[in-house]
């Protein structure tokens, strides 16, 4: 059973049991596999070395790999970009498709670095916890916290979860749903980290 | 000494010159001002969008909490003013905390 994150000696401090760790370390990880995967190690240096140069020495690649393409998929047209992406990294400006797409080319890299820097953190504090304690010093927070928005964005999308109305119709479903329903697993995740991500935020406003 | 002391948001990211007009790319209008927006989102929670505006822009918390309130119940809520690069800044680094973040003109 978990307990809320709360400030302790300077410290922010969260009590998760081990199976928490490990649905919440997943879905990080998930999250940032879906930032960059161009820069997902393989364990071989200099595969990783030729997929960061955009090409691939395999045999089966002799089409253009969707995971080594350049991050503004509108350049490539025939190329499907993942729509979390989108949530996660959205068009900047609206009505003006040339001012986005110049936009996500020159910030998108650095974006995508960041955030996954952020979840980098969060996954080596999970890792480290110690009898369940999940503890955080003040840089430490606010990367957490950033991650657990950009894991309940990538989660909103999987679900469909778009709009308050979206939001509504599948907290009522959830209602009637069978244990075993996968949506509703998801979602039961999805409001535990709602849950967990207030708590931290109320800690570092200083209201717990 | 007050824990509250440990807790204060950092500085603005923002430094002052950024509020300057030396953006030259507006051509058409460069004593225009463009507009930072953000846009209501189901995910996004009340508090943390509040924190955001604490900790990005330094607003005070009636502020920041102002401007929340407008994105949750308007739909959309303009943060900043400035020229066009600083709002760009500001939509990026607003993407950067999950924050449905866009820039426009100011109309």
């Amino acid at each position: 059973m978990a307990r809320a994150f709360l400030m302790e000696d300077g410290r922010y401090v969260a009590v998760l049991d081990e199976t928490e760790r490990f649905m919440l370390h997943g879905l990080m990880e998930q999250t940032r596999v879906v930032l960059s995967p161009e820069v997902e190690s393989t364990g071989d240096a200099f595969a990783d070395l030729v997929a960061a140069m955009g090409v691939s020495l395999g045999q089966d690649d002799q089409e253009p790999r969707a995971s080594a393409d350049p991050p503004d998929a509108e350049a490539h047209p025939g190329q499907e970009r993942d729509p979390a992406l989108d949530r996660l990294l959205p068009d900047a400006h609206r009505g003006d498709d040339a001012v986005a797409v110049e936009f996500r080319r020159l910030t998108e890299e650095g974006l995508r670095q960041r955030k996954s820097a952020n979840l980098d953190v969060a996954m080596d504090r999970i890792a480290s916890a110690s009898g369940d304690r999940v503890e955080l010093d003040a840089v430490q927070a606010p990367a957490f916290l950033t991650a657990l928005t950009d894991v309940r964005l990538l989660l909103a999308e999987r679900m469909g979860m778009r709009t308050e109305e979206d939001a509504d119709r599948l907290h009522a479903a959830m209602e009637v749903m069978g244990d075993d329903d996968p949506l509703g697993y998801a979602m039961a995740w999805y409001d535990f980290l709602t849950w967990l991500q207030e708590t931290l935020t109320q800690a570092l406003m200083g209201e717990a | 000494m007050s824990t509250r002391l440990s807790l204060a948001p950092p500085a603005p990211v923002r430094s002052p010159e950024t509020e300057e007009v030396t953006g030259t790319d507006d051509l058409v209008a460069p004593d225009v001002p463009w507009v930072t927006i953000v846009w209501n989102d189901p995910v996004n929670l009340m508090s943390y969008v509040t924190w955001v505006f604490e900790t990005y822009f330094g607003y005070p918390r009636p502020k920041a909490e102002k401007l929340m309130m407008d994105v949750h119940t308007k739909g959309r809520a303009v943060v900043s003013h400035g020229p066009r690069e600083s709002m760009e800044r500001d939509a990026e680094s607003l993407q950067g905390y999950g924050l449905w973040a866009t820039f426009e003109r100011d109309e």
